[in-house]
């Protein structure tokens, strides 16, 4: 054989060699970059470990954020997971009672803010997801809320190439399935903290309430704190704090999810914190302002309800002064460094809100 | 999971504890399913049945999940590694899976009917789990265990639906069942072979025993709670080893 063939046949060889590599190249990625979650300092440790079996990564986490500000999750691309999770409001619906959802309805709760999911036992208001992965679920295949069905988002996604490069950098291969998409969408929403509001810089002597600050903030811990205790600002439970039902939505919060007439206007107890940012309140959204809830607590509560919560039959007498301190307490637990974060926002587009 | 299945393996020869003849070379066990209503055959939108209360329907949709799958002999059991199925009336080849097993002779099948609380409880899943198969529940997390859609004149529902999705996993409310199925015949798991077992299942069991339930009275359950419960009795009922087909 001559040498001239021996080489061809050895370039063509090599060069088969080389082609199969960079197949190989494109369909596997080495392991992301791993992101240590750390949980603030005196804070305690989540009820369940949610990064454990869904390992935190930066392009995980960068996968997830793309994929909650994203319209193609929603049936006609106006509704992505932020159009009722805000960053400026805490990732709430800011200044909405109802959101509005797909094809000009309204939801039927009060989209609650995210942060601090890692500690949160259950989601939603009645507490019937149990899991930070399983819950997107619910919003993108509700005809109010996102208005889609899981097939329809994974083909738009699999359409676009730079979700295939994405997942493949998240998860080692470009394959997009329901479990990769709502892992990294909740090594997003699971990485917003909050943690960093005046409140935490009191603590950590590094700031101090001025005299009404600390008057609201004595009030709270003597009359708040049993169902909102420190530092979560929230014990996670379903309690009946005595409103009147809605008879539109008649909504009767937990008792749909247990079966429980004992849990009949049940609703869980949401966290205090960026609670100025994050109005209008309760589960519905009936109350404007802060000064409305804390009136409410004082002399709206129906105590005559009997799954009223046994720690509100006499009401919390706020007296005027108190209320306006304690107002000013609250708004010492709003988080511009959280609100304000780059790492968390998204490309801003025209969608509905 | 093969790497898994080896380990296992291993560790059971180690253990060499195969009193009643199984060895380590392990053989191939085929499960199919054969879903039938009193022993007719399931065409989906077509076949009218009739109920025990002389009610008549027919079947659009049928699919249960089973789980947690192992064969039995006198000693102990052997484990089918990652075992969840989902049986779907409308995919033939959902009605049939394979697994190695050890080779031996085994005297009955256990599984549950459902999926464990475990899987209910950890985020999302992936393959017979995955939510695209439209037996989870968004509103409050769970599988869908078994469901069943249908039509009937004796239903009040809109467009005469029948419709049963049955789920619950936690306490009070669980319709989880662990189903034992003794074989007719010993099975025979021979190295390198493989050996079938056929269940028929008979839909009729949903109607009856312990709990009467007819169309009129119940034509829809979507949520755990106490019929779910009387439902998920009947149709625990369901299961029988029709054949077994050893190599």
């Amino acid at each position: 054989m001559k040498p001239g063939v021996i080489i061809s046949i050895l370039a063509i060889v090599l060069g088969g060699l080389l082609l199969i590599g960079a197949g190989r190249k494109e369909e596997t990625a080495g392991p992301p970059d791993y992101i240590e979650w750390r949980i603030p300092a005196g804070w305690p440790k989540p009820a369940n470990d949610i990064f454990a079996k869904n390992k935190l990564s930066e392009q995980g986490f960068q996968l997830g954020r793309k994929l909650f500000y994203d319209g193609r999750l929603s049936k006609d691309g106006n509704f992505p997971c932020a159009s009722c999770h805000q960053q400026f409001g805490a990732f709430s619906s800011y200044d909405h009672d109802l959101s509005h959802g797909y094809n000009n309805t309204f939801t039927t709760r009060n989209a609650p803010p995210l942060f601090n999911l890692a500690w949160m036992p259950r989601l939603h208001w009645d507490g019937g997801v149990n899991h930070i992965e399983v819950q997107p679920l619910s919003p993108i295949t509700a005809p109010n809320e996102m208005g889609e069905n899981l097939d329809s988002v994974l083909l738009k996604l699999r359409r676009d190439t730079s979700y295939l490069r994405m997942f493949r950098a998240a998860f080692g291969t470009p394959e997009i399935n329901s479990q990769r998409m709502l892992k990294a969408l909740a090594q997003f929403t699971g990485s917003i903290v909050s943690a960093n509001s005046k409140y935490d810089k009191v603590m950590r002597g590094e700031a101090t309430f001025t005299y009404s600050e600390q008057n609201g903030y004595t009030f709270f811990k003597a009359n708040c704190a049993s169902c909102h205790p420190e530092p979560l600002f929230t014990d996670y439970s379903f309690r009946n704090i005595g409103l009147p039902v809605n008879e539109f939505l008649n909504d009767y919060g937990r008792m749909r999810i247990t079966g429980d007439k004992k849990d009949s206007l049940k609703f869980k107890v949401p966290s205090l914190r960026n609670v100025a940012l994050t109005f209008p309140y309760m589960h519905d959204g009936r109350f404007q302002s802060l000064n409305a809830v804390l009136d409410h607590y004082n002399g709206g509560i129906i105590v005559t309800q009997p799954t009223l919560d046994t720690l509100l039959r006499k009401r919390i007498p706020i007296a005027g002064r108190q209320k306006a301190d304690l107002i000013y307490f609250l708004h010492t637990l709003s988080d511009t460094s959280m609100t304000k974060n780059p790492r968390f926002s998204g490309e801003l587009k025209n969608f509905i809100h | 999971m093969r790497c898994r299945a080896y380990i296992l393996l291993l560790l059971l020869t180690a253990a060499g504890s195969f009193a009643n003849g199984q060895s380590a070379e392990p053989g191939l066990v085929k499960i199919s399913f054969v879903n039938t209503v009193t022993g007719k055959p399931i065409l989906l939108d077509s076949t009218v049945f009739t109920n025990p209360f002389s009610e008549t329907y027919t079947i659009t949709r049928f699919k249960y999940y089973i789980s947690n799958l192992a064969l039995t002999f006198p000693e102990g059991v052997f484990k089918e590694l990652d075992s969840y199925h989902l049986v779907d009336q409308s995919n033939a080849q959902s009605l049939s899976f394979g697994f190695t097993a050890l080779a031996g002779t085994y005297d009955g099948l256990v599984f549950l009917l459902g999926v464990d609380s475990l899987r209910n409880v950890s985020g999302a899943q992936s393959g017979a789990l995955d939510p695209l198969n439209d037996m989870f529940w968004t509103w409050n997390t769970g599988y869908i265990m078994a469901k069943m859609e249908g039509r009937s004149p004796q239903s009040k529902l809109v467009n005469r639906k029948v419709e049963y999705h049955i789920g619950g996993f936690a306490g009070v409310n669980s319709v989880l069942k662990n189903i034992k199925l003794p074989f007719p015949v010993p099975v025979n798991v021979s190295a390198g072979k493989t050996t079938e077992i056929i269940i028929e299942t008979d839909f009729a069991a949903w109607w009856q025993q312990p709990n009467e339930l007819k169309i009129s009275e119940h034509p829809v359950c979507s949520s755990p709670g106490e019929l779910a419960k009387k439902i998920a009795d009947n149709y625990s009922k369901m299961f029988r080893v029709r054949q077994i087909i050893n190599p």
